[in-house]
């Protein structure tokens, strides 16, 4: 079949490829040094079983029979270049097979291009790039099958060793001339894939599939440190970012998973984390150009909640939460132009170490009267350590959580403690705001304090504190070369209570009747993977039964509040609290649980805002334990 | 145009809850040094002039110890500022003498503009302006929020709170000294290079060998009335005197007292084992 040419067909072929291929890679590879180990056996279990992809619905489904659909037709026309002598037998299995692979295939194109053509007629911002990978694909497993069917008119075969092929050979011509010319263009056609690999979003092929090799090992919530001695402070421009980072560009297949699940980009805000890859996608070129301010506005960069809804739904472990934080530490420390709404906020944290300009002499004011132990030089190593956090410290419904806390555990008979005057703001709001400067100054003064302090493991009331203080203030206390309390261990009180409850150290004696939503805060759920706890205890309640809303667990949708939203105001489409509010509302339940203040407080305003007849109450898991307590 | 901003360390006293009457109840993590917050504001009008007006410098003045030179610095690092001057008096002078001080320097420096705040959160004179305009013999005008310089530096336009949210709006020939009130703009906030460039900024000392005699002097402190954050009802168990002493002491009475919350039955259950457990119920 082959004639003298095609194997200088085959290399141009393959060198456009490789070329183009290495030419993308030198954008990306230009990148600033970053340290990722890669991970094989991660790479070979995401391709294999495809599980992140499949998260995604029918699309998810489509991928997987396409990229075997493709695969297994590949590597066996490749080995049937080496003119394999086969008995009839196999050999029909294998017609079956390919025959099967290549429905598949067929399948998955046509969902992939009805998709694309769909969503061009409803969203003006889908790609740009013309779908020429799934066409050319449509067109080599079409002329495929013509091929196949015209070669079965020719030279009939069992029924069922081609079944697809046998319903082709009805409407396919059945001469030696025709067979050819399809064979012709399939071949061409899969030479033109080839070529195209680099310069279509098929370049996700190996991009991609690098970044998953490369992809994050620990927890999501960890941002990556600032190094201020050898900078860049965040990032101004892609030559600012990392080789992952651009990597991550690269790979991006536009498939808008990210954006159909980030709260800014669902209440109506002009960030969508989709078009901010495909922006850093577009000066991969041009790395000197200006990101941040001027092709990502000032608007999208303050609007990210830092919720990783983003993180937690790329089929392909892409983080666009990073750039935006990189983007934020840009705009603070670089430019010094922290959003006006947040600076009474971070000067209260520079001034008075916690984010309502309190002070640490009125830390302790919550416990009042309850006769909290105060944690001293001296006194002994208490079982816990209770980190009550600047909103259980100071806001006036948290607060109250805080309370119902020092009940339950002296109720369980824990011995315990808090830090009073010695706690300062754990640095997540400066942090998440971009405010890397701040949030290490905190940090240290806080890592410094434990020092003298004794205890082994600490109860975090806020997801916030519990998230920085567990995976984030390692990697300070590492870089800060003192004897860094590495053995601390940290919990969330969700987990605590749990675990307590479990121990039967408590008894949950009054009910609460109704049903429970759970609203997943997302610094405990998407950064740490703690979902069953609040769940667990919801059912342990008498008379308490749950109701999850559409969107919990991993798809829990965020109140707003995080990544500094407490503090900046949503001028731009609607609240991301009313979009979760409403949406709590439309589930009929009387009751949401869940365990972080700033969803507290965001939920409460969100349902406030309703007017509901009957109001729907906000409480954390810790106050409805604290009430069903005997 | 060269600008002096008078800027003074303060040590703000935010809470009360310390045990020791003598200290006024002030315990020592109750007080934040920083720099005092209306001359912040002046810093940020000057920094705005810089920003608008080209070959502009910005000096800071302050006089006395450095009890905040953190917060000094960052105050540098807002406002932009090229020089940083510290005044050194041995006396602990009244506003008259303070402001005689700052006039010798200025004169000293030289200045076409001359900012402070309007008062200090600290002692509240709220003088110095004035007194400083006098001594240098310009215009003043105090508590403005806002300031704009006439293209050739000649003339200042200057918005004054009056009552109210009433505005006023004066117009002054420079030099002159205008006292700053709080206004609408957010602070604006130091970049990192900045905040690096003002901590690397030498400190210029001066002293002055014959000090100024204050008009009037300061005798002692009043000491604050005791305002307890929450007052709890005494311990009825204890003498009228120790209650009384105890509502006095004020910021913090650890009393023993049980907060029930939860579902009502859960409540009533409380109250019982209370009684119980203080045999008021058999
Ligand atoms: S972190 Fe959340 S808000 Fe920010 S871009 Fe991602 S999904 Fe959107
Ligand atoms: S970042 Fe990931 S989820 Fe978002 S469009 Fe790109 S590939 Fe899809």
């Amino acid at each position: 079949m082959f004639t003298a040419f095609d194997p200088l067909l085959i290399a141009t072929a393959l060198l456009i490829m490789v070329v183009g291929t290495r030419r993308r890679w030198s954008f990306w590879r230009k990148g600033r040094s970053e340290n990722r180990p890669g991970d094989w056996k991660g790479l070979s279990g995401y391709l294999l079983f495809q599980k992140k992809i499949l998260k995604g619905g029918w699309g998810g489904i489509a991928h997987m029979v396409l990229f075997w659909g493709v695969l297994i037709p590949l590597v066996v026309i490749v080995l049937a270049q080496f003119a394999f002598v086969m008995r009839p037998g196999p050999a029909h299995a294998l017609a079956f097979i390919l025959d099967l692979a290549g429905a598949a295939a067929m399948a998955g194109v046509l969902f992939f291009l009805v998709r694309r053509a769909a969503r061009s007629f409803k969203t003006s911002g889908v790609s740009s790039e013309m779908p020429w990978p799934a066409a050319l694909l449509f067109l080599i497993l079409l002329s495929g099958f013509i091929a196949q069917g015209t070669r079965l008119n020719l030279v009939p075969a069992p029924f069922w060793t081609a079944p697809v092929g046998w319903l082709f050979s009805r409407v396919s011509p059945s001469s030696p001339l025709a067979l050819q010319l399809a064979i012709r263009l399939h071949f061409f056609a899969v030479l033109g894939l080839f070529a195209l690999l680099p310069f279509t979003s098929l370049r996700h092929v190996p991009a991609g599939a690098l970044n998953v090799y490369y992809r994050r090992k620990g927890p999501r919530g960890v941002l990556r440190p600032v190094s201020f001695e050898k900078g860049p402070l965040g990032a101004k421009s892609t030559a600012d970012l990392t080789w992952k980072q651009l990597l991550e560009a690269e790979a991006c297949v536009s498939c808008g998973r990210c954006e159909q699940n980030c709260p800014a980009f669902l209440s109506g805000k002009k960030l969508s984390p989709r078009n901010l890859m495909g922006k850093i996608f577009k000066q991969l070129e041009a790395p000197e150009s200006s990101l941040a301010g001027e092709a990502v506005s000032l608007e999208e960069i303050w609007s990210c909640t830092t919720c990783m809804a983003c993180v937690a739904h790329c089929p392909l472990y892409i983080e666009p939460m990073d750039k935006v934080v990189d983007m934020r530490r840009y705009e603070i420390l670089g430019k010094g132009a922290a959003p006006v709404e947040a600076r009474p906020m971070l000067r209260d944290l520079e001034l008075f170490g916690d984010v309502n300009g309190k002070g640490i002499s009125r830390r302790t004011d919550w416990a009042l009267n309850l006769g909290v132990p105060i944690l001293s030089a001296t006194s002994e190593q208490p079982q816990v350590l209770l980190w009550i956090g600047c909103s259980g410290a100071f806001h006036p419904k948290y607060r109250e959580t805080a309370r119902n806390m020092v009940k339950i555990l002296k109720r369980a008979g824990v011995s315990f403690a808090i830090l009073g005057g010695e706690e300062g703001c754990c640095g997540d709001p400066a942090r998440r705001l971009g405010e890397e400067s701040l949030f290490l100054d905190l940090a240290r003064k806080n890592i410094l304090r434990w020092q003298r302090h004794c205890f082994k493991k600490i109860v975090a009331l806020c997801p916030h504190c519990f998230n920085t203080l567990k995976n984030e203030y390692p990697v300070v206390a590492e870089k800060m070369g003192t004897e860094a309390r590495t053995e601390i261990e940290v919990v969330h009180a969700s987990e605590f209570l749990l675990n307590i409850i479990e121990g039967k150290q408590i008894t949950l004696k009054y009910p609460v009747k109704g049903q429970a939503a759970i609203h997943d805060p997302c610094y405990l759920g998407r950064a740490n993977g703690i979902y069953a706890p609040l769940r667990k205890i919801v059912k342990a309640i008498p008379g308490l039964s749950l109701r999850e809303l559409e969107r919990s667990g991993e798809k829990g949708f965020c109140c707003g509040g995080g990544g500094g939203g407490m503090w900046l105001h949503e001028t731009k489409g609607v609240h991301i609290n009313g979009l979760r509010a409403a949406e709590i509302a439309g589930s009929g339940v009387g009751l949401v649980s869940t365990a972080c203040p700033y969803c507290l407080t965001m939920l409460e305003d969100g349902l406030n805002a309703l007017e509901l007849e009957r109001p729907i109450k906000v409480e954390d898991i810790i106050d409805i334990v604290s009430g069903s307590l005997g | 145009m060269r600008i002096i901003v008078c800027v003074k360390q303060i040590c703000q006293v935010y809470a009360r809850s310390g045990m020791d009457p003598r200290s006024w109840f002030v315990a020592p993590e109750d007080k934040v040094y920083r720099v005092n917050p209306f001359d912040e504001a002046a810093l940020q009008l000057a920094a705005k002039v810089k920003g608008a007006l080209a070959r502009t410098e910005i000096r800071l003045l302050t006089l006395g110890p450095l009890i905040a030179e953190a917060e000094l610095r960052r105050g540098v690092a807002m406002a932009g500022a090229d020089e940083l001057i510290q005044l050194v008096s041995q006396t602990a002078p009244d506003p008259w003498a303070k402001s005689l001080i700052l006039a010798r320097a200025v004169k000293m420096i030289g200045a076409d503009l001359v900012l402070c705040g309007k008062e200090a959160l600290d002692t509240r004179h709220g003088q110095v302006g004035a007194f400083l305009a006098r001594h240098l013999e310009v215009p003043f005008v105090s508590s403005i929020k806002n300031l704009e310089i006439s293209p050739d530096g000649a003339t200042a336009k200057v918005e004054r709170s009056a009552r109210k949210g009433v505005g006023e709006i004066w117009e002054s020939p420079v030099p002159a000294v205008f006292s700053v009130d709080i206004g609408r703009d957010a602070l604006p906030y130091p970049s990192n290079e900045a905040k690096k460039r003002a901590e690397a900024l030498p400190l210029r000392i001066r002293s002055f060998s014959d000090e100024p005699v204050p008009l009037t002097t300061h005798l002692g402190i009043e000491p604050p009335r005791p305002r307890p954050i929450k007052i709890p009802a005494p311990d009825s168990s204890l003498p009228a005197f120790e209650r009384v002493g105890q509502l006095f002491l004020g910021s913090r009475i650890e009393k023993k007292g049980l907060i029930l919350s939860g579902t009502p039955e859960s409540q009533v259950e409380g109250i019982v084992s209370f009684l119980r457990d203080h045999s008021l119920l058999k």
